[in-house]
């Protein structure tokens, strides 16, 4: 399917339940793992905001946590995410040459 | 209205790379995205030229009989040209490369569209 | 002029051609390769600190009697420092990255060697176009030369997952192409941006424009250079977003190719990234995105080696993950953290080469690399077994391994620096990482081996037990005398974090 269609369906995915795939046992402590380093090092990373502002930190922190808690089974996306397809690759390159330059043309106003 | 000519190239330059960014990502037949990729590279080589573009310049070639001090202030900037002749070479030896990749795999799976096979 | 500069790089393409025009002469190739190879790591021991300029050109200010006769137009100004020939810089820390690069290099030409049926003369020339490639992109001080020879190692990795005979393996390989010929042209762009704003490809010759005045730091087109040079630089190293085309590729390729290849992910990431501080650190934004790149590779790859069961993208995307490591040294610009992400950089080529290399042994004797088929292998090789574990415990950082000297520096390094929540996302990954490979070592060396798992080869030959014991000789020592190691790379890591060239 082309990019356009890949992008609705990944947006329906997003808001949708995840597919219900039955996971082995050997697979099910790796995506438990998985999960809870996911959740724990985002939720780190975000304690850095308190540099920017600390009202921020401790908005963004709750945010992301109870973002989090409610769309719980996060890792199964995240790995159908990241998968070989060329269309999905292609998606996020542009995505990050996107922000790439505009954060470096527009960032320098702040920095 | 008179548009100078290094504006012009580069306008030309970045419209080239845009189209063949669009083709890569967006055709689904390998060989135009490949064409789509050539693009991409032949816009930033025009850019590179026009980085080298002088109003009014001579050719950077110093014949006997030239002052050295006029020939410093007129002749065009050879760097970049010197730069835009090896990356045409990388480019030429990228494409083949991809080219015969896609031989190989249109032998094994008998189809040009990219969903097929790269799709997975 | 050091003579011995060039050769560095020239040597391993000869023995490319040699290689490729010999193929099918099986005797003749195994000798002109490990001989060739084993001079790869002799070459930095031997050659001295240095500049070399190709041609000759020295710039005008060391050549006199040129200069003499030119106007004052041009010995007046700064044109007269200018350098007008490609530039090779040799000092001590390219002298530790080359010789380590050469180390990586011959250990895996010998195990390829001795690990396939016949020796590929094709094969060969792709590593050492490769191990090639990335020595002159360590050394050279010129932009463009730079690109020049980071297309050609990209079209090396691309030819050793062609080679290998593996499944699926052109198709990632044309994925990867068509990746990188969107990425390699936007960091031309990149450098075609630099040319016309400071005239210049050499980057000496760019810092001292900036520096001084002679063009303005804060143009616009400047950042919009720095932005496409980065993004170049994600692709050659494989960050995110390019992080899971890369691993696909190691997990494509043989066990020594895959060594190979993330060895010259690392050092075109140190190599890159050393330059891109070097021009672009007077914009504090710079070392901000370098930060969260490498944040976002360390959390990115290895949750998803986590999840992973195929033995060889799990290494691969755990080496991702270390990457990002390196990247927090780099980004967090001190001069202390700058020498703990080197000594990091120089620590993943060789723990990685060493996993690729002992979980190979397994691939070699099963051709499978699922981890719910495995098991059952350390009754088979009690050697390779102890070997791989000491592998995996100096990836996760286990003392007195050498990983754990680097990951206890950068730690430190973070928190000296104001930011011990990297710290505490370091430990963390670590903790997983060894979590990660112990569910590996489990899996294959450890449980009972299933009943349907045969054996192709049952012996694993000498040259790789070999390659293994170097790997880990090399671990213990850089871990028991890391000043071995930093003292080669403290004087690049304060003149950058010092701001100066």
């Amino acid at each position: 399917m082309n990019l356009y269609d890949l992008i609705v369906k990944k947006i329906k995915d997003i808001q949708g339940a995840g597919d219900d795939a039955a996971i082995t046992n050997m697979s099910t402590s790796s995506m438990l793992t998985a999960e809870i380093t996911l959740i724990s090092s985002i939720l780190v990373a975000l304690v850095m905001l308190r540099m920017v502002s600390k009202i921020l930190m401790i908005v963004a922190v709750l945010v992301v946590l109870l973002a989090a808690l409610v769309a719980m089974p996060l890792m199964p996306r995240f790995k159908n995410e990241q998968n070989d397809s060329m269309a999905a690759m292609m998606f996020y390159v542009m995505l990050a040459l996107a922000i790439v330059i505009t954060l470096f043309y527009w960032g320098n106003l702040n920095v | 209205m008179v548009i100078d000519v290094q504006i012009a190239s580069l306008f030309t330059a970045v419209s080239l790379i845009i189209i063949g960014i669009f083709a890569a990502a967006f055709l689904d037949n390998l060989i135009k995205k490949v064409i789509g990729l050539a693009f991409i590279g032949d816009g930033v080589n025009l850019f590179l030229i026009a980085m080298g573009y002088k109003p009014g310049g001579i050719v950077y070639i110093y014949l006997p009989g030239m002052a050295a001090e006029w020939f410093s202030q007129n002749a065009a900037y050879p760097l970049p040209f010197a730069m835009v002749l090896t990356s045409i070479v990388i480019g030429a030896s990228t494409m083949a490369v991809m080219l015969g990749i896609i031989i190989v795999l249109y032998k094994k799976r008998g189809s040009l569209s990219a969903k097929e096979i790269l799709g997975e | 002029m050091n003579l011995l500069i060039p050769l560095m790089v020239i040597v391993p393409i000869l023995c490319a051609l040699f290689l490729n025009l010999l193929h099918k002469k099986d005797r003749t190739i195994k000798t002109i390769a490990i001989f060739l190879a084993l001079v790869l790591p002799a070459l930095p021991i031997l050659a001295n600190y240095g500049l070399h300029y190709f041609g000759g050109y020295a710039p005008l200010i060391e050549n006199p009697t040129l200069s003499n006769n030119l106007p004052s137009l041009i010995t007046g100004t700064a044109l007269n420092t200018f350098h007008p020939a490609i530039t090779y810089s040799f000092q001590s820390a390219q002298k530790i990255f080359v010789f380590i690069l050469g180390l990586v290099g011959l250990l895996a030409v010998f195990t390829s060697l001795f690990e396939t049926r016949r020796p590929s003369g094709v094969y060969g020339y792709m590593m050492f176009m490769g191990i090639a490639a990335v020595t002159a992109i360590l050394l050279t001080d010129d932009i463009f030369n730079l690109y020049v020879f980071f297309e050609i190692a990209a079209l090396a990795t691309v030819g050793i997952v062609l080679v290998s005979n593996v499944k699926g393996n052109y198709e990632t390989a044309l994925k990867y192409m068509i990746l990188g010929s969107i990425a390699a042209p936007l960091l031309l762009l990149g450098i075609a941006l630099l040319l016309g704003v400071t005239g210049n490809v050499n980057i000496t010759d760019i810092i001292y424009s900036l520096k001084n005045g002679l063009v303005n730091p804060q143009n616009p087109v400047l950042l919009m250079a720095c932005g496409l040079i980065v993004f170049g630089w994600l692709y050659g190293s494989g960050l995110p977003p390019f992080h899971t085309i890369k691993s696909a590729i190691y997990s494509k390729a043989l066990p020594s190719g895959a060594a190979l290849i993330q060895a010259f992910s690392v050092f075109i990431f140190i190599a890159l990234g050393i330059i891109i501080l070097r021009i672009f650190s007077y914009l504090p934004f710079s070392q901000w995105v370098i930060l969260g790149v490498s944040l976002l590779a360390m959390i990115l790859g290895i949750t998803m080696a986590i999840v992973q069961t195929d033995i060889k993208r799990m290494i691969g995307f755990l080496a991702v993950g270390e990457l990002g490591y390196i990247g927090i040294g780099l980004g967090l610009g001190t001069a202390f953290g700058i020498t703990a992400g080197l000594f990091q950089a120089v620590n993943e080529a060789i723990i990685t080469a060493f996993l690729f290399i002992g979980f190979g042994t397994v691939l070699y004797q099963t051709r499978v690399s699922d981890t719910r088929k495995l098991g059952g292998m350390m009754a088979r090789n009690p050697v390779v077994a102890l070997l791989v574990l000491l592998a995996g415990f100096a990836m996760a950082g286990v003392p007195p391994l050498n990983a754990f000297q680097s990951k206890l520096m950068l730690i430190q390094a973070s928190i000296n620096a104001g930011f011990p929540e990297l710290g505490v996302i370091m430990i963390l990954l670590s903790i997983v990482t060894f979590m990660t490979f112990m569910k590996a070592f489990h899996a294959v060396f450890l449980r009972p081996k299933p009943a349907d798992l045969e054996f192709k080869n049952e012996n694993i030959p000498k040259a790789t037990i070999i390659a293994l014991v170097v790997f880990m000789v090399v671990c213990i020592v850089f871990g028991l005398f890391p000043q071995v190691v930093t003292s080669y790379l403290q004087p690049l890591a304060t003149s950058l974090a010092g701001g100066i060239v």
